[in-house]
């Protein structure tokens, strides 16, 4: 049954998600932006350029891959924002995020559904890195 | 270091990006209440069993699989861990569920976020499923897959 009540839980909804991700994406902003100030980033880019080249992905993107991983989509998306990045290497960033996020959180779900979590863990990795070589390829 | 440039962009850009993610967010979360509350997934569940056969997949399996594609692990997980809970759905075939979702969960709403910064759609939806699809039903054909068979129902959780 479709009511007024639908729309308000939907919009709650949408109210909530839309706070928990200015929590992480406003912080991760004002943290990358800063970076981008100091010599910091070009550090962390001239370090991880040769991996990163190999998904056609400049060595800054190395930035939002971790944060993506590590954390969650949000900060992933965060980080995304600030930087400099053309719209293929979004493309290619967004699929490798998409297989492979928020592991620390999501392989312990999976381990509950009774499937070794480090395995699903290091496979979601895996697969995200072969999109990304692949992608890379045909785009 | 150009504290005034960095304030400005920071403040600008972050409340910036915030305001079109929430553009996207919002109404992506009233739609997936409204499919939520019209059991959609129930209709949806008689229409893709057979698609899902192809896999070997039961038809108790076919239900979490649909949820965590829709909405994700995290509430995909515990419609998951219910049913591996209540001995319905075989090791093999939540193995094959835990694979799908790997590479496609939460199609909605991350992908969403990923089009509102300006990702490829078709890409980052398409090439997800395709890559899903292919890799349940390789690894659904798999010898080793169907020797663990007989060691029914998942672990209990915890």
């Amino acid at each position: 049954m479709l009511t007024a009540g639908t729309f308000k839980r939907g919009l709650h909804k949408g109210v909530s998600t839309t706070w928990e991700l200015t929590k992480v994406v406003i912080p991760v902003y004002l943290v990358v932006t800063f970076l981008k100030y100091t010599p910091v980033l070009g550090w962390i880019t001239g370090a991880c350029a040769p991996v990163m080249r190999l998904f056609g992905l400049s060595g800054e993107a190395a930035v939002p891959l971790v944060l993506g991983n590590l954390l969650n989509l949000y900060a992933a998306v965060g980080a995304i924002t600030t930087l400099d990045l053309s719209s293929r290497e979004i493309t290619i960033l967004a699929i490798m995020l998409l297989i492979s996020h928020n592991l620390l959180v999501e392989s312990a779900v999976s381990g509950r559904t009774g499937v070794n979590a480090l395995v699903m863990a290091f496979f979601r990795l895996g697969l995200a890195f072969l999109c990304g070589l692949v992608l890379n390829l045909v785009l | 270091m150009q504290w005034e440039a960095f304030a400005r962009e920071a403040v600008h850009g972050g409340l910036h990006n915030v305001l079109i993610m929430a553009g996207i967010i919002i109404p992506v979360m009233v739609i997936l209440q409204i499919g939520r509350e019209l059991n959609v997934l129930d209709r949806i569940t008689v229409f893709v069993a057979p698609v899902l056969r192809l896999f070997g997949l039961s038809r108790q399996a076919t239900f979490p699989l649909l949820v965590g594609v829709i909405f994700g692990i995290a509430y995909g997980a515990g419609v998951i861990i219910e049913a591996a809970r209540s001995g319905e759905i075989s090791w093999r075939d939540l193995f094959l569920v835990n694979l799908f979702l790997s590479a496609c969960h939460a199609v909605i709403e991350d992908t969403a976020l990923f089009i509102a910064i300006g990702a490829d759609p078709w890409i980052i939806l398409g090439g997800r499923f395709l890559l899903a699809v292919v890799l349940t039903y390789l690894v659904s054909r798999m010898g080793w897959l169907a020797a663990r068979a007989p060691h029914a129902g998942a672990k209990p959780p915890g």
